[in-house]
């Protein structure tokens, strides 16, 4: 599999008045084509950050980023919306409030109408056609979650970056995004960045695991290898909390 | 329960400001006398049939320069909000939306203007343009935009930060769509209730400047400079001031109540 996706060595840090926080150390990643790749950490780590760099949304201190090996470090969110999608946390709030979901949709088409495909989208994402014709407000944070999905695939894009898209959703909910993006996986359509604080549902779904401390990439590898037999502390702490939890 | 009060609040207060506004434009077909028409014979008459709100010192018909007079005031101050929204909104989503140098000036010229009592900066201005209407509104107009501009940059500050916004810049989607298709629409509410609030401020703005002599020009019938001109025999004929003065009260009572009722519906 080629790699589709690249950062090397990216720093990014926040100036709070006098006070520099650097949230990103020199962090290296790389996603192949076909691939679901997940980042853990705690909040904090820099996970969201390093999402936001890598779409654009902000821009890094230094490090470079790559699409398909091309540079893309520095481009605009305009640019990098050619060939990935963000799905956010909140997936109400990703949604115009005063616009029918048709139409927030068919927006992020970059000039394409083709509502036959749109409806298929639907479809595969479990949803009613109905819900199209609704504003945000009116769907619940399952639906609206599956909708991004949907406007993600709408917008014809590669890449998806997932950060936390299933912690603002109860675990019923969560179970069926999660069965949706498996299902994309399985079908090879998905190569997708997955940022989340839970390492149990990462594990789910992602073929290799990032586990990100302090700005930092302390442990990187397939999945059933950091699972198995994780060499950091931190990612021991990690699965054992998660452990812990399901326990619970 | 509370928002169906409102809502009721807002229906009634609606149809009051609906029937004041179409009793100043059809004023030709309610008033039977001409607004400009002396009459010798009529000075200072008391209210009667033929005069219902009595008449001045020079024999015009209260009544029928109370209607005309709310046609002149009423029509100033919708032009004047109106303009003051539309230029203040667009500034303020500029401001919010690109920040930076633009949105430093724009805003210190803001904080000048709200430095000095809007009615203050207003005579001065009105005062070097000279009388007439066109002055007074460009004079209120100075300061007016301000409050609009503060508003919509709060706003568009807030709602550039919103995920909706960060997926339009995704799709591709340039500023000018992005201001006019998702900001706009999503900060129309509170700034149009501002416009709601402001109508009243405007409206004593304007006939302040008309009482102070620096509005319209006469013999123009217009509710400051009807009150200006009859407080010189108040003692003799009270009705004079009194209609004029009783109708910018009831009108600015009308639309405040409305601009608090629409904002109470808002937030309820």
């Amino acid at each position: 599999m080629d790699i589709i996706l690249e950062g090397k060595k990216l720093n990014k840090s926040f100036k709070t008045g006098e006070k520099k926080t650097q949230v990103l150390c020199d962090v290296d990643f790389f996603l192949k084509e076909g691939e679901v790749l997940g980042i853990v950490g705690e909040s904090g780590s820099g996970k969201s950050t390093l999402l936001r760099v890598a779409s654009g949304l902000e821009k890094p201190d230094s490090g470079e980023l790559l699409y398909k090996g091309r540079d893309y470090t520095g481009s605009s969110p305009r640019q990098t919306g050619e060939f990935l999608q963000i799905l956010f946390q909140d997936a109400e709030s990703s949604f115009d409030p005063r616009m029918t979901m048709e139409r927030s949709i068919m927006e992020a088409g970059r000039g394409k109408k083709d509502k036959e495909e749109l409806l298929k989208l639907v479809k595969m994402a479990g949803l009613d056609e109905e819900l199209l014709k609704r504003k945000p407000g009116k769907l619940s944070g399952g639906q609206c979650q599956r909708m991004a999905i949907v406007r993600a695939f709408y917008s014809g894009a590669e890449i998806l970056l997932c950060d936390e898209m299933t912690s603002a959703l109860d675990v019923s909910t969560q179970a069926q995004v999660m069965q949706i993006m498996q299902r994309l996986k399985k079908e090879g359509k998905l190569s997708a960045v997955f940022v989340s604080h839970d390492i149990a549902l990462v594990s789910e779904i992602c073929d290799r695991i990032m586990v990100m401390k302090d700005g930092r990439c302390v442990e990187e590898g397939e999945t059933p290898e950091v699972i198995g037999s994780p060499k950091d502390d931190h990612t021991k702490e990690l699965i054992e909390s998660a452990r812990k939890q399901s326990i619970g | 329960m509370k928002k169906k009060k409102l809502k009721a609040k807002i229906i009634i207060l609606s149809v009051l400001a609906l029937l004041l506004l179409l009793m100043t434009c059809f004023a030709g077909l309610v008033a039977k006398n001409d607004p400009n028409a002396t009459s010798a014979a009529a000075i200072r008459t008391a209210p009667c049939a033929d005069y219902p709100f009595g008449t001045d010192n020079l024999g015009r018909c209260v009544f029928s320069r109370v209607l005309y007079g709310g046609r002149t005031t009423i029509t100033a101050t919708f032009f004047l909000v109106a303009v003051s929204f539309a230029a203040g909104t667009l500034i303020g989503m500029i401001c919010g939306y690109h920040g930076g140098i633009i949105d430093g000036i724009l805003m210190r010229i803001a904080d000048i203007m709200l430095a000095f009592p809007q009615m203050v900066v207003a005579i001065a201005v009105a005062g070097i343009l000279g009388g007439g209407m066109k002055g007074a509104m460009i004079a209120l107009g100075i300061t007016m935009w301000v409050s609009f501009a503060r508003l919509a940059r709060s706003h568009t500050f807030s709602l550039k930060k919103e995920a909706f916004i960060k997926a339009a810049l995704i799709a591709g989607k340039g500023d000018i769509y992005i201001i006019i298709v998702h900001i706009l629409p999503n900060l129309l509410a509170p700034v149009l209730t501002n416009a709601l609030t402001q109508i009243g401020t405007t409206m004593i703005g304007l006939s302040g400047l008309s009482f102070l002599g620096l509005g319209v020009v006469p013999p123009t019938a217009e509710w400051g400079s009807m009150i200006s001109e009859g407080r010189a025999y108040i003692q003799i004929a009270p009705w004079a001031v009194l209609y004029p003065a009783l109708a910018t009260l009831i009108t600015i009572i009308i639309f405040n109540c409305l601009g608090d009722a629409v904002m109470d519906y808002r937030e309820a």
